[in-house]
């Protein structure tokens, strides 16, 4: 596969150095597209003949830095950090520098293609595509599965919602955010009551100490992370802590490192609590005004458990002590005790951050609500630079996946199918007949691809699945379990929608080619609650078209064919979009699918749904002028729109009641308190043993995104980190006489991988520890992980289970 | 990989004047009129081993047996428009790098020796642009430090790289990794080369 972008011109080369690190504030722009209005006059981006600069979030991680993107020609042909961008302020970091060239790789999906008898791809029309999915849909609608992305657009989840549950009353939705946040989501609510985080970014600029909790932000969340060492550029005293399991980069800045062994973020989290409770340092009154108790019933776990009186709770928490966490965590009693007596002092500010460490984890749901407890216990919550604040993998994890709702489970504006009045009020928006609307909830992500990958006869109920915007056959867990069996079913059918080949579409029996970033409308939702818009700048190449013209296309079809399902109360297509006239305008058309802003109706629709929950967002053209705004968004008396950075706090909550300090008006215990949770701590489900000795972590590196699907088509970031790789611990290494470099197998009870090893490299894991980065599609790590989750959120545990490494000598003999 | 001495230059070089706040204190030494000046040309930037470049451009046969022998693709024949260099052996890190093997192929294939392992292989020095690189505009970015093959020759102090010129070898290796939009790397041949050493 050639990874090479194409060569620019050399003054267009020349351009693209000139205004790589120079930064945009105003800009002119020509052709049909809209001015953005600057918040700062900062100009001092190159503008030739016919370049037009406007903004777009960053297509990469969850930060939602904005980058200003240059177009001369039809061409995006430079990127620049966006100085009046209030996330990154002009700084990117190296995959955001190099984010315009994803557009440009060699093998870009520019036809539909049809995989033959003989295994080979037969490019084939779109109405034909088309045809062949509405045919597949509408002869078993209730086999058929769409599994999306945090990387769909906020429109194209809502238009794949609402055609999968207002239209086919089939709950099989589910998203790759469900391996990266869905324990976060389900922490949020069991703490909250509502998802996602109470403060926002500007914590990291105003802590005194900063806690990453299995968390690499360094690389991962680069931009994000400056903030916090630009602060100690600055003279300011900024005390990061790493608890992690492994020497990172993060632990290269941080003043204290505390290497825990697997899982033992837990016992750290509930020893915490027990020391606030025994030195009588918790906040008091915080507690006695605003939290209850919580912890699961005998019967079972739930997500919302059941009330425990505070003595019931001081009883539990009694067995935590330093001395036992210590044995359960790794980390000595005098650290449990330092971070015992931090979270005892009101003078200082905390912010925890976490990410997949905390998430990915078979006690994902339980080690999220008990960070949360930890500062609510102690107080350390609602006030700037006091915030335990959840990071997000995925440009629109939290936009689409969890504010949408695209989930199994869930409808928009943080409903769920199975409360019957949340059904009612979809119903109502969506104007649909009553009940149509399916009450049970779909299959979460594993159990859909397993179900999809068992053959029909034994029960295999998914037979068709449609998948946009991500690349399961590499991310998903246990791939010889989830995935790779699919090549053997003659009866299943899986439709890819992607820009580049991945190993998804290896296994693909339609392959659509998709509009990416710039080349359609777009909106994301990052981890800050700041939902950000974007204009389409380019056409896409050849005949890739936007993934919602495909979802409406696929439901026109349908619609075509009789589909009652398709039809509104009134008998009228429910994606039908009225021009000023009254005339439809025939969007399942794509020569017609930009006579209108299709985005821009489909936003106004779901805003609705977003009052419910207190996540009010603005007009679209709201966002068009600002770089995003962070909900809720509420309108003032002068007729602008207010962001808000801080939730349930009185001094900036619009929806706490006047005089009140706090209010968690979303509280599942229906009285304006959080919960604090009490989890008993339980062991990894596979731990090393003689014949796997080694804990095998899994994760990210910076210069490459998740699956690498778009930066491993950079020749500047591949060049950089060419190849996945095993890190090992020097010792380890030692005692099984591998060397720097050398080619080993690392295997599980369920796969293996050939992998280079890198001794000591970027990250240091201590013995017994190996990690490895997924990132490489030739290198699939995944044949190897557990497919284990938490039994609350279904989110798989990548960053632990048994492994061993051999050396291929010993594998050939 | 062992920390490796800069070339000695054939004649050591006279101690440098003394100067006060970069003003010279020493007396200038008179022009010797009977010294005969060397022809100048342009550093190039030429595989490890390569020896002086006058003698080399007299030596090499431009045999190509280097290039072959590179298992990274990191020697090129000089194009034509080079004139007097055409057609002779350089490396392009822009394309590819020299690894710094422990084995030197390119030296070991070398018949006309204007390769040779008794000195040492530095074909140049690397410097880092600080406005440049993404370390020193406190975004992370280690790359150059992690995959520079000898040990010593980039220092990471508090996030930032720092290039020793004592040890480094001007493989090249950090400039062709370099993921920042404008490569932060500069990179330059060695001015001079020791002679062919008298076997």
């Amino acid at each position: 596969m050639s990874q090479s972008m194409q060569t620019l011109s050399h003054d267009r080369r020349q351009l693209l150095k000139a205004s790589a690190l120079a930064a945009a504030g105003s800009l002119v722009t020509g052709g049909s597209l809209p001015v953005v209005q600057a918040d700062q006059a900062v100009d001092d981006l190159p503008t030739g003949e016919g370049m037009s600069w406007n903004k777009a979030p960053c297509r990469f991680c969850g930060t939602g830095c904005h980058v200003q993107v240059g177009v001369e020609d039809g061409r995006v042909v430079a990127v620049a950090g966006d100085k009046a961008a209030d996330v990154n302020k002009g700084l990117l970091c190296v995959k955001g520098y190099h984010v315009g060239g994803i557009l440009y790789g060699k093998d870009r999906l520019t036809e539909p293609l049809l995989r033959q008898e003989d295994g080979s791809l037969k490019p084939i029309e779109w109405d034909e595509a088309i045809k062949i999915i509405a045919k597949r849909i509408f002869d078993s609608p209730e086999t058929f599965a769409f599994y999306g992305s945090g990387q769909w657009t906020i429109p194209e989840g809502y238009a794949a919602q609402k055609f999968m549950k207002g239209g086919l009353s089939n709950n099989h939705i589910d998203p790759n955010a469900r391996l990266c946040m869905a324990s976060a989501v389900t922490g949020f609510l069991g703490t909250y009551g509502v998802d996602e985080p109470a403060g926002c970014y500007q914590d990291l600029d105003e802590c005194d100490v900063l806690i990453t909790w299995g968390n690499n932000p360094a690389e991962m969340h680069p931009v994000l992370f400056s903030r916090v060492t630009d602060r100690r550029s600055r003279g300011e005293n900024v005390r990061i802590i790493d608890i992690g399991t492994r020497r990172t980069r993060t632990t290269d800045a941080a003043n204290d490192y505390l290497e825990m062994d697997s899982h033992g973020d837990v016992p750290i989290a509930l020893g915490i609590m027990h020391l606030l409770i025994e030195n009588g340092t918790y906040d008091k009154s915080f507690v006695e005004k605003h939290c209850n108790f919580r912890a699961h019933p005998e019967s079972g776990k739930t997500l919302f458990g059941e009330a425990i009186s505070e003595d019931e709770f001081r009883k539990r928490i009694a067995e935590y002590t330093p001395e036992r966490v210590s044995e359960l965590s790794g980390l000595s009693v005098e650290q449990i005790r330092m971070l015992g007596d931090l979270f005892g002092d009101d003078d200082v500010k905390i912010t925890s951050l976490w990410c997949m460490g905390m998430n990915q984890h078979t006690m994902g749901t339980a080690i999220n609500t008990l960070v949360h407890g930890v500062h609510l216990l102690s107080g350390h919550f609602g006030k700037p630079g006091d915030s335990p604040t959840s990071l997000t993998g995925q440009p629109s994890a939290c936009g689409t996946v969890r504010e949408v709702g695209t989930l199994a489970h869930a409808l928009p504006g943080g409903r769920i199918v199975a409360n019957p009045e949340h059904r009612q009020q979809c119903e109502g928006f969506w104007n649909i007949p009553e009940g149509r609307i399916n009450a049970t909830p779909g299959y979460h992500t594993v159990k859909m691809f397993d179900q999809f990958t068992i053959p029909t006869d034994e029960g295999g109920d998914i037979t068709t699945m449609f998948v946009q915007v991500t690349n399961p056959g590499q991310t998903l867990p246990n791939l010889n379990k989830l995935f790779n069996d699919k090549k053997n079913l003659a009866d299943k059918f899986l439709i890819v929608s992607d820009v580049y080949p991945t190993p998804t579409t290896e296994l693909a029996d339609l392959i659509l080619p998709a509009a990416m970033w710039v080349e359609k409308n777009g909106i994301y939702g990052n981890s800050e609650r700041r939902t950000q818009q974007w204009f389409k700048m380019v056409d896409p190449p050849g005949d890739a078209r936007d993934d919602t013209w495909m979802t409406i296309a696929i439901a026109h079809k349908l619609f075509e064919m009789g589909h009652e399902g398709m039809k509104d109360k009134d008998g009228e297509f429910i994606f039908a979009v009225k021009d000023e006239s009254g005339e439809e305008v025939p969007i399942w058309e794509f020569d017609r699918y930009y006579d209108t802003n299709v985005d821009k109706h489909l936003f106004e629709e779901y805003r609705q749904f977003t009052t419910m929950k207190h996540k009010n967002l603005a007009p679209y053209d709201e966002y068009v002028k600002a770089r995003g705004l962070r909900w809720p968004v509420v309108e003032q008396e002068d007729g602008s729109w207010r962001e808000t950075k801080f939730r349930f706090s009185g001094f900036d909550d619009p929806f706490v009641a006047e005089g009140e300090e706090f209010d968690f008006y979303h509280s599942s215990t229906k009285d304006g308190r959080a919960q604090i949770w009490f989890h008993d701590y339980e062991p990894p489900p596979e731990m090393p043993d003689d014949e796997y000795p080694m804990w095998l972590c899994t994760g990210r590196v910076l210069e490459h995104w998740h699956t690498g699907s778009m930066t491993r088509r950079l020749a500047p970031l591949n060049r950089a980190m060419p190849t996945g790789y095993v890190e090992m611990n020097m010792e380890d290494a030692k005692a099984a006489n591998i060397r720097q470099g050398e080619k080993v197998i690392v295997e599980s009870r369920r796969g293996s991988c050939e992998l280079p090893v890198w001794i000591d490299g970027r990250g240091r894991p201590p013995r017994g520890t190996i990690f490895v980065p997924f990132f490489d599609e030739t290198k699939l790590i995944n044949n190897v992980t557990l497919d284990e989750h938490c039994p609350i959120s279904k989110q798989p545990d990548y960053k632990k289970c048994a492994a061993r490494v051999k050396k291929l000598s010993e594998a050939e003999s | 990989m062992t920390r490796l001495p800069k070339p000695q230059t054939e004649e050591p070089p006279a101690e440098s004047p003394r100067s006060i706040g970069g003003i010279n204190i020493d007396p200038v030494p008179a022009t010797d009129l009977g010294k005969k000046s060397v022809a100048r040309s342009l550093p190039v930037h030429r595989p490890p081993g390569a020896i002086d470049e006058f003698q080399f451009l007299i030596g090499c046969t431009r045999c190509g047996d280097c290039i072959t022998a590179c298992p990274y693709d990191a020697i090129f024949k000089a194009p034509d428009r080079l004139g007097n260099i055409a057609s002779t052996p350089i490396i392009q890190a822009d394309t590819s790098a020299c690894m710094m093997c422990e084995d030197f192929p390119c030296i070991a294939s070398c018949k006309p020796g204007v390769l040779v392992e008794s000195i040492p292989p530095v074909m140049g020095t690397a410097r880092v642009t600080e406005h440049l690189c993404l370390a020193h505009h406190n975004t992370t970015c280690t790359v150059c430090g992690e995959r520079c093959p000898v040990e010593g020759a980039i220092t990471v102090a508090d996030g930032k790289p720092t290039i020793n010129e004592d040890t480094c070898t001007g493989c090249g290796v950090c400039r062709y990794v370099c993921p920042a939009p404008e490569n932060a790397i500069l990179l330059m041949p060695a001015f001079s080369r020791p002679g062919r050493p008298h076997v």
